[in-house]
């Protein structure tokens, strides 16, 4: 197969195998390949033999064998251990599956608003480095250089024990006029906003009115290239819209399908009044301070049980879930009798059985009459805003209502943005400076405003060249969430690392968290990748 | 081809006054002055650093001056952005490097600024986006993106994006100067036709044939200054000065 060569004098000669740059190639990959078994081979050995050391207790079955293929049986049983916050539920008498499940999610939920906020932040700064302001570009400047050039650790250190643990105590939350967020040492506690069932009906109406906005943009550009009149295919659509998102709210909140009977002696005359009513019943100052009752044992939960405001349903009345999650999200102690049948339903009311009728309207309206005494009840519809806003208020030792950002998440978002930000914005100038000047030339002197110049032009030439190291920027970051464990956010990492001590299992756990973190990086980039291939040039 | 005589010139468009430049301690421009009349065709000749091209790019704001005025269409070049905004849409520019946007399509590069900047339908935009496609020639490539195209093309896909926005003054910069020989003359051509049909135009050209044939007026710098202006037939025949007959001699001999 040597490849014959002719020297000066003519003769040809026999090329030496060894010297054939194919032959080469063949033995480099060969070398490669066999190499890579032996690698592999040998790191497998070392996991078996470790297995074989820790013995048989890893392979515990649930009926008490011990096979190998039961190695990943154990998360099935009880964690026993505390989560400080969990998304899910999550109790220690859940399975280990569940404990790191609600780690994952942990870790999930600051990986994707890691990325988001770093990206706005470092797209933003990066931008501002190239300003002719020297003021801005210099404050960009100074942010990346510092944040770049120390270990992230000692920030997420910083930004927990310096920073958010130096803030105020929970009664002393520093208050933003005008905007209900509080920040305190527990974190931040903002207003959001709650879905009630009737959520579901207005929500419907949405899809609905977007639909239609849809359908009769289409029906203008019809009309606009027959009669050749231009029409107005933003406004209607978007006033329509906006009609049947109202009328959804109005529909949804009025269903007076749903009411409540209860008693005139009660006093009550809306929803609202419930609350006074229990506050006299159970003599306390805020609704919140019935929990703590049992918790001081002043009462036993039975008792508190007892003075709760009792329901009679009539079986599938939707009113139900309405009226409950009303109670619910206003703090208001309930007990609940569910009655299959009509008849049953309006006798136990009579007989006293329970304070207030869950029915449908209808049912309830010709219900009353049969009742002795029938003015002595009221008929209350249950009307409730789809979605309304929850702000968080002061209650006992904490806050209730609203969403929650705890301390150490917070400490972790903010120190994955800030730096992983800081590289962001670096990557977004260089983008930007990879665009030929001629480029923004040609913008200006068509008239472009510099935001459209930014807009239009710039950055979408820019971001062929930042998606690239921008992928390796948000791998970084996702990794580098692992750090939560300084500062005892309840990630993946952190939680395994409590299994691993807990169970003894180190080898399986670190398989799955290997699978972890190699999934969340391979859809990252396959993403990025598939975006990238979308936005590349075409060139002859 | 004469066009020149029948044509009806205007009133002042563009009025320089003592336009000064600077690049840090270098003078680019020593006190341009000069005026415009509408459906003038202008050229303007000279050495390479002579600030022909930065003193008409100083005319939409590209580069700033630091001192004199320009006015330009009755509107004053200040620092003000509602004027600098309105200069550039009455003024449109061709550059040497084309300067087309690769990420986008023919047609999508032709109507961008008139759907940003004039507020134009897309449909309008497209609809005369590819008036001018026709006109220049190239009606087929509009589908195509930039690096698809061969220099000629794209120069001339640049010089209808500029029409599109239908400008009352065109300047071109050295619109000739990137391409290869058998392109030049379809950009000319071109610009042949601009210039008989009403434009003001300005170019920065080394193309002499260009010149003697289309221009009103021949404006020669050096250094930063105006050495002399003539009509193209005495520009080239007789010229006044001393520096210009030695700048003739030099590009007419080689």
């Amino acid at each position: 197969m040597a490849q014959g060569s002719i020297d000066p004098s003519g003769r040809r000669f026999k090329l030496p195998s060894l010297l054939d740059v194919r032959v080469l190639g063949v033995l480099a990959q060969l070398a490669f390949v066999v190499g890579f078994i032996l690698v592999t081979v040998w790191f497998i050995n070392n996991i078996l033999s470790n297995l074989d050391a820790l013995g048989e207790s890893q392979f515990i079955c649930i009926d008490g064998s011990s096979k190998p293929r039961c190695s990943f049986d154990f998360l099935s049983s009880d964690a026993q251990f505390e989560l400080a916050e969990t998304p899910i539920e999550y109790d220690p008498a859940d399975s280990y599956w569940r404990a790191l499940g609600a780690a994952a999610l942990n870790t999930l939920k600051v990986i994707v608003s890691g990325i988001i906020l770093a990206t706005i932040l470092g797209t933003f700064v990066g931008i501002a480095r190239l300003s002719k302001n020297w003021l801005v570009a210099n404050i960009a400047k100074w942010y990346v250089d510092i944040l770049r050039n120390t270990p992230l650790v000692l920030q997420l250190i910083i930004i927990y024990f310096s920073v958010l643990l130096a803030l105020p105590q929970i009664e002393e939350a520093i208050k933003i006029p005008g905007i209900p967020i509080f920040i305190s040492q527990r974190g931040v506690n903002f207003i959001n906003a709650t879905f009630l069932p009737s959520a579901g009906v207005w929500l419907a109406f949405l899809v609905l009115g977007l639909i239609q906005a849809q359908v009769l943009w289409w029906i203008l550009g019809r009309v606009e290239e027959q009669t050749g009149r231009s029409q107005n295919r933003f406004l209607w659509p978007i006033i329509s819209f906006l009609a049947i998102a109202i009328l959804g709210w109005v529909f949804s909140s009025n269903d007076t399908n749903q009411s409540i009977l209860l008693g005139r002696q009660l006093q009550v005359e809306e929803i609202s009044d419930f609350e006074t009513l229990m506050l006299q019943r159970y003599d306390v100052n805020t609704l919140g301070e019935i929990d703590m009752l049992v918790a001081n044992e002043v009462m036993t939960q039975d008792a508190v049980d007892e003075l709760a405001l009792s329901l009679c349903v009539l079986r599938d009345a939707p009113s139900e879930v309405n009226f409950t999650a009303q109670l619910r999200q206003r703090g208001i102690p309930y007990t609940v009798r569910r009655l299959s049948s009509q008849s049953r339903a309006t006798s136990s009311f009579a007989d006293g059985d329970c304070e207030v009728y869950v029915a449908p309207t209808a049912v309830l309206a010709g219900e009353r009459d049969i009742l002795e005494n029938p003015n002595s009840f009221l008929l209350l519809p249950v009307q409730e805003a789809p979605v309304r806003w929850s702000i968080p208020r002061i209650e006992g030792f904490n806050f209730v209502g609203g969403g929650k950002m705890t301390t150490e998440f917070t400490a972790v978002l903010i120190g994955l943005v800030l730096n992983t930000g800081a590289t962001i914005a670096e990557i977004v100038r260089a983008g930007i400076q990879s665009v030929s000047k001629g480029q923004s030339e040609a913008a200006r002197a068509l008239g472009l405003s510099e935001g459209q110049r930014l807009r239009l032009v710039v950055l979408p030439q820019a971001l062929r060249v930042i998606i690239p190291p921008q992928t390796s920027q948000y791998l970084n970051l996702a990794k580098n969430s692992t750090l939560a464990l300084a500062v005892a956010y309840p990630d993946f990492w952190n939680i395994a690392n409590t299994t691993i001590n807990q169970s003894g299992r180190s080898i399986q756990i670190m398989l799955i968290v290997l699978a972890f973190y190699l999934s969340i990086s391979l859809i990252v980039s396959l993403m990025l990748n598939a975006y990238n291939r979308r936005i590349q040039l075409v060139e002859r | 081809m004469t066009a020149t005589n029948t044509k009806s010139m205007g009133e002042d468009v563009i009025v320089c006054h003592d336009v000064h430049k600077w690049y840090g301690d270098f003078e680019a421009l020593k006190g341009v002055s000069m005026r415009v009349r509408s459906g003038e065709v202008i050229v303007i000749l000279g050495p390479s650093g002579s600030g022909k091209s930065t003193f008409i790019r100083t005319l939409n704001r590209l580069e700033e001056h630091q001192e004199g005025s320009i006015s330009v269409d009755g509107i004053e070049l200040t620092h003000d952005i509602r004027n600098i905004a309105e200069i550039r849409r009455e003024v449109g520019m061709v550059f040497q490097q084309f300067n087309l946007f690769p990420h986008l399509t023919v047609l999508e590069n032709i109507t961008l600024a008139p759907i940003h900047v004039r507020k134009w339908s897309r449909e309008r935009a497209e609809e005369v986006g590819m008036k001018w496609l026709t006109r220049v020639g190239i009606p087929e490539q509009a589908e195509k993106y930039p690096g698809q195209l061969s220099g000629g093309q794209q120069q001339r896909v640049a010089i209808a994006r500029t029409l599109t926005m239908e400008p009352k003054i065109l300047l071109f910069d050295e619109p000739t100067s990137a391409l290869d020989p058998e392109m030049i003359k379809e950009v000319l051509d071109v610009m042949r036709d601009l210039a008989s049909s009403g434009y003001t135009i300005l170019a920065v050209t080394h193309e002499m044939g260009f010149a003697r044939e289309v221009a009103d007026r021949v404006i020669f710098m050096d250094a930063g200054q105006i050495v002399e202006e003539n009509v193209p037939s005495n520009f080239f025949t007789n010229p006044k000065e001393e520096r210009t007959q030695r700048f003739l001699q030099q590009i007419l001999n080689h």
